[in-house]
């Protein structure tokens, strides 16, 4: 190879790499780049609705206020009980209620069947034990499930009051636990939420 | 027995006197450097087995401030032992000091780091880099 050669092909990968350090790298997304993903855990003050902020608050701090009870510390068997919904906006309280039993089982706290999947656990359970079609040694049984010893409910509420400047709303959480046997409301809190918004 | 049991409360004290005093700018993130808010105070006990954080908001300014704030919770070893937390939003009023508790959500939280950011920052403060490492705040 000629030495002017070798200058030009060191001269052609100079700028082939001058080229490539000035170009910026494609990120890995398809779009037109209109959408853009945020933090889930961004305080949401798109509206004066109930929103995303509002949950996670009412989960974070009633699941802390549990887990702080005497009760908690011997990993009693729980069981869930649909919220109410007493606000005049719809709220899926299940999201609530979902969102407090995952940290509570991050806790350690321990849960039964509640009735949002019970169907779905005992028709497996059935289908195991009575429709001949699964080896006996291998089958789930029938009669063997636990009882709960606690049962967690509550209600949320609010007060809307607007005048033509102001909207308020206030939205007050209570969630209690129940001693099923008993009858005893073993616990109690509630977190309350003020927003605000200009007309 | 008596010893062993002075020890250990001298010990405990100590624990907690360095906790409490270890040195705010140790425990706080601050998303740019708060002009009107200060951590005035922060105190932390082990509860039950469960780490409380009671901390101290100032507002030094005459009119109302919005703070946003977040804990995370870390273990022995600085690893963390929780999800990222939703930040939370506090309104205090004008020359208010407020308080702010909470308990780690797992016995298996040690220490803690609290996110603080205010809407009303003044970042240009913490541009110089021997504020970076001094702490002078």
């Amino acid at each position: 190879m000629s030495m002017r050669h070798t200058l030009k092909l060191t001269t052609a990968a100079v700028a082939a790499l001058i080229l490539a350090g000035c170009a910026s790298t494609n990120s890995p997304t398809v779009g037109g780049g209109n959408v853009s993903y945020g933090d889930s855990k961004a305080v949401e003050t798109v509206s004066n609705e109930f929103g995303s902020t509002d949950l996670q608050m009412i989960a974070e701090t009633m699941a802390r206020s549990l887990a702080q009870h005497p009760v908690m510390r011997e990993r009693p068997f729980i069981t869930l009980s649909e919220v109410k919904n007493k606000t005049s906006e719809y709220i899926d309280t299940r999201n609530i209620t979902n969102s407090i039993k995952t940290q509570l089982m991050k806790s350690g706290a321990r849960f039964v069947t509640d009735t949002a999947t019970m169907d779905t656990q005992t028709d497996e359970l059935m289908r195991q034990s009575q429709s001949g079609m699964y080896s006996k040694g291998k089958s789930a049984k029938v009669g063997k499930m636990q009882g709960a010893k606690y049962l967690l409910t509550g209600e949320i509420t609010s007060i809307t009051k607007k005048n033509k400047d102001v909207k308020d709303v206030f939205y007050k959480f209570t969630l209690m636990l129940k001693n099923v046997e008993e009858g005893i409301d073993e616990w109690q809190d509630e977190k309350e939420i003020r927003k605000t918004s200009k007309r | 027995m008596k010893l062993i049991r002075l020890a250990l409360i001298a010990a405990s004290a100590a624990l907690s006197m360095s906790a409490s005093a270890a040195g705010i700018a140790d425990k706080l993130e601050q998303l740019g450097e708060m002009t009107y808010l200060k951590v005035s105070e922060m105190r932390v006990a082990k509860r039950d087995g469960l780490l409380a954080v009671q901390v101290e908001v100032s507002n030094t300014d005459a009119s109302n401030q919005q703070l946003y704030y977040r804990f995370k919770w870390l273990d022995e070893s600085g690893f963390s032992v929780w999800g990222e937390e939703a930040w939370k939003p506090v309104l205090i009023y004008g020359k208010q000091k407020k308080m702010i508790n909470e308990v780690a959500p797992t016995p298996r939280a040690s220490d803690f780091r609290m996110e603080v950011q205010s809407p009303n920052n003044s970042t240009n403060n913490i541009s110089s880099p021997s504020s970076n490492g001094g702490g002078s705040n």
